[in-house]
């Protein structure tokens, strides 16, 4: 076992799906629902709006940047910001606000695809060792703790060793490091939703297992996954900043927060800007992910629910 | 569902010790203060990394090298000025007629930290040892036929063929250090040492090695009590330490620092050109690095000036072949001026297809090289090769070095006089640190013949044209020629930094 106590069980029939639920629902579809009432969470909704600019700027680097990230212009090195450098330049003389900015599409991508890969992965493995028990469970949960036994960043170095520096290897060891996190909040997760009432109801009349995992185990066990999601992307970012710092991540010129980082470190004493502004951007995209994950908790605990909606009219 | 918050913390406790783990990889004692070394007079250097190991004949590590610089002695040793060879262990030498045989004559009332006397047994037994054991240095005796010890105070140095820098190969530095006779049965040198320089070799651990001043040293006893080295990883935790008086001394110092400490009234700094060099090279047996075309076309590509002042802050010369300025073997010779559009039409003449991928190993192990190479690579993309940049840790980096897996790296070399040694190893037909796979006969030819030529005029000719072809094949791309960089105390007498960087504290002064 892994010693997560179970979650607390749905209070009550809850498929996302239109159409499936034969009781009564409130008229405003569930995401919607907690759409608004995470809105009424100020720092979630912040950390959401944040967010949201943050991964717009990544979407649009180029478009926003004011030139070219790796324009190396060594006369105009260690600027501090002025006007035409807002985040001053390194030295190289590259400008560090279109790096910071650039350093977003490669930090957010690298993030985003680790963390969705673990969520696959992880979901995937802890839905079936959930739903079918027994010698299913006991083999992907023990290979799951062999995982889960080695240090997160060791065990990325490891993957990095073996496949070699780069972005992609990147997403592909932080995925790896993450997928027993996702397997066993999923586990637990499935583990109560298993026994529910509407799912023994649907398994006897004959529903497939498919049909039971798709449409009642999996849709009712997401609320805490969807957690997990939004906090290990601030790991994610976190853990590529490290491994770029390491040097085993994005490599140069291509700027990433955590190489730019280590870039800015020798330069501390004299240019405190080639540090600061990739420091701030980790801070912030982490504490955002962070605050949108409690945030999150709140509004898809149930219990929490009620009192918030309550509270609310 | 407290227990799913519980998950990510576990896995960010981890993280963050992870992190710290392999951040400070070589050990940083921020812990200083008053200094583990003893009384007032001792003084406390701090250097950038921990030697590997203490035994002067197998070790090629510098780190290791600024320790046993001060605790060995050699038999001649490079004049702190101009790098030429001036007595040391040996008073003075004789070289015969035919060039074949030097005779050393020995000095008188040496001895060893032990208290055993020095004699020419000591001298075969040390060249014996790197001889028959094969060990790093070995190929600095491959001329060598016979070492014999007529006398105590006699040692005879017979060649197989005339050896012109014979003085350069056994007294360049520290790595032909002479131990006493069985001192690799006696002691377990790479922790221990015997030798007969100006300081016992006390204690080394994590933290920093301890040395102490030999009061019946041959040369009269230093003036210091002794000298701690301190290992400080960060430069700018080194300069912070210097700043504030808990070391008398570093070569940790970054360029960039160089013009902010140029005012500075509590760091005396000073900088000499240096015998280093740094430079990259492509691999012979990938196409289309093959291709002569090919590399004089990334020769024209890249602007020397612009990577020396990036990567070094202009603290270097620019140089397009490898001997430093201040050396009597420089050659003028600069073919490459950067012309992106002569570049552009040899990479068509050699029918490459661009744009061209381009792998570059570097090492954070020396960052100037992940600055150069990204330099390097914006301008070669204007000619249409993509430059990789890899960054390795420098095993990693060697290792593939060694196995011949990549397209291009860049490193340097350190610590060379004559130019045999600039030269030979690297660019003679399948020479031992030829890793780029570069064959040219008459190359080949030029070198044997520089190697045996004693006339010193002569011999800077044929390792001119020497030069010119392993230029003009771009067998190395030449880059430039470092300065050295080191800060101590204002007030610190009696060092004197040497273009070698040897760090010798035999005289040294405390303020």
């Amino acid at each position: 076992m892994t010693g997560a106590p179970l979650p607390e069980p749905a209070v009550s029939p809850t498929a996302t799906e239109a159409g499936v639920s034969s009781t009564a629902r409130p008229p405003r579809p569930r995401w919607r629902q907690t759409l608004g009432l995470l809105a009424r969470n100020p720092t979630a909704a912040v950390a959401a709006t944040v967010l949201l600019l943050i991964v717009l700027v990544a979407v649009f680097d180029e478009a926003i940047a004011p030139t070219g990230p790796n324009e190396i212009a060594v006369q105009d090195r260690l600027q501090p910001p002025s006007l035409a450098h807002p985040f001053g330049t390194d030295d190289l003389g590259r400008d560090i606000l279109s790096r910071v900015v650039l350093g977003a599409a490669v930090s957010l991508r690298v993030g985003f695809l680790a963390v969705a890969f673990a969520l696959v992965v992880g979901a995937l493995i802890g839905l079936l060792a959930g739903y079918y028990g027994r010698w299913v469970d006991d083999v992907l949960m023990r290979l799951m703790d062999i995982l889960f036994a080695f240090p997160a960043v060791l065990l990325a170095i490891a993957v990095l060793a073996v496949r070699g520096p780069g972005a992609g290897n990147t997403a592909l060891a932080i995925g790896i490091v993450y997928i027993p996190v996702f397997a066993r909040v999923t586990r637990a997760s499935v583990l109560g939703v298993r026994e529910e009432v509407y799912v023994r109801a649907s398994r006897s009349v004959g529903a497939s297992d498919l049909r039971l995992l798709t449409r009642h185990v999996l849709p009712n066990a997401a609320p805490p996954i969807i957690v997990q999601t939004s906090i290990s992307l601030a790991f994610a970012v976190l853990a590529e900043a490290a491994l770029s710092f390491l040097g085993l991540g994005t490599q140069p010129p291509n700027p990433s927060w955590g190489l730019m980082l280590a870039e800015g470190r020798g330069f501390i004493d004299l240019a405190w800007w080639l540090a600061f502004f990739p420091g701030m951007a980790i801070f912030l995209t982490v504490l955002c992910f962070n605050l949108l994950g409690d945030g999150l908790r709140d509004v898809l605990d149930p219990r929490q629910r009620t009192l918030m909606a309550g509270s609310g009219r | 569902m407290r227990s799913n918050r519980l998950l990510p913390l576990l896995a960010a406790g981890a993280l963050v010790l992870g992190a710290c783990g392999g951040g400070g990889e070589s050990v940083d004692t921020g812990a200083g203060g008053g200094g583990s070394g003893g009384g007032g007079n001792t003084l406390v250097a701090a250097v950038s990394a921990q030697p590997d190991q203490f035994d002067p004949h197998v070790t090629t590590a510098y780190p290791s090298f600024q320790v046993l610089e001060n605790v060995y002695d050699t038999l001649v040793v490079p004049n702190a000025e101009d790098l030429t060879m001036e007595p040391s262990l040996a008073e003075s030498w004789e070289t015969s007629e035919d060039q074949l045989t030097w005779t050393f004559a020995l000095r008188d009332g040496v001895t060893f930290h032990d208290g055993s006397t020095f004699d020419s047994a000591d001298v075969v037994y040390s060249y014996r040892r790197i001889i028959d054991e094969q060990l790093s240095n070995s190929t600095r005796f491959q001329n060598v036929a016979a070492v014999e010890a007529p006398d105590p105070q006699t040692v005879v140095i017979r060649l197989s063929q005339p050896t012109p820098n014979l003085l350069e190969r056994i007294g360049a530095f520290k790595g032909m250090a002479i131990l006493p006779e069985n001192a690799a049965e006696d002691l377990d040198l790479t922790t221990e040492a015997n030798g007969t320089g100006p300081f016992r070799l006390e204690s080394s651990d994590a933290s920093g090695t301890v040395l102490s001043a030999y009061e019946d040293h041959w040369g009269g006893a230093p003036s210091v009590e002794g000298v701690e080295f301190r290992y400080i990883t960060e430069p700018a935790a080194a300069l912070t330490a210097l700043q504030n008086g808990e070391v008398q001394w570093t070569d940790n110092v970054p360029p960039q620092q160089i013009e902010s400490l140029q005012g500075d009234d509590i760091v005396e700094l000073q900088t000499t050109p240096s015998v280093d060099y740094w430079y990259l090279s492509m691999n012979y047996a990938r196409a289309p690095f093959d291709n002569r075309d090919v590399r004089r076309a990334i020769s024209y590509a890249v602007d020397r000036e612009a990577v020396a002042e990036a990567a070094r802050f202009g603290a270097a010369q620019p140089n397009q072949t490898a001997i430093p300025e201040d050396s009597f073997f420089y050659f003028d010779y600069a073919p490459f001026q950067p012309d992106p559009d002569q570049a552009r039409q040899l990479l068509q003449q050699a029918g490459v297809q661009t744009p061209l991928t381009m792998g570059l190993m570097v090492t954070d192990q020396f960052p100037e090289t992940v600055t150069a190479a990204q330099v390097i690579a914006s301008q070669l993309e204007p000619i249409g090769i993509t430059v990789e940049i890899e960054t390795l840790d420098l095993a990693t980096w060697l290792d593939r070095q060694g196995a011949g897996d990549f397209d291009a790296f860049m490193l340097g070399w350190l610590g060379n006089l004559d130019p045999a040694a600039y030269y030979q190893e690297q660019h003679q037909t399948d020479g031992p640190n030829n890793y780029q796979g570069y064959s040219n006969p008459q190359v080949d030819q030029l070198l044997q013949a520089g190697a045996t030529e004693t006339d010193q005029d002569a011999r800077k000719q044929i390792y001119d044209q020497a030069a010119q072809i392993i230029v003009d094949d771009v067998s190395y791309l030449y880059l430039y020629n470092p300065d050295v960089v080191q800060a101590w105390a204002p007030g610190l007498a009696g060092y004197q930094i040497r273009a070698d960087k040897a760090i010798n504290f035999e005289s040294v002064e405390l303020p």
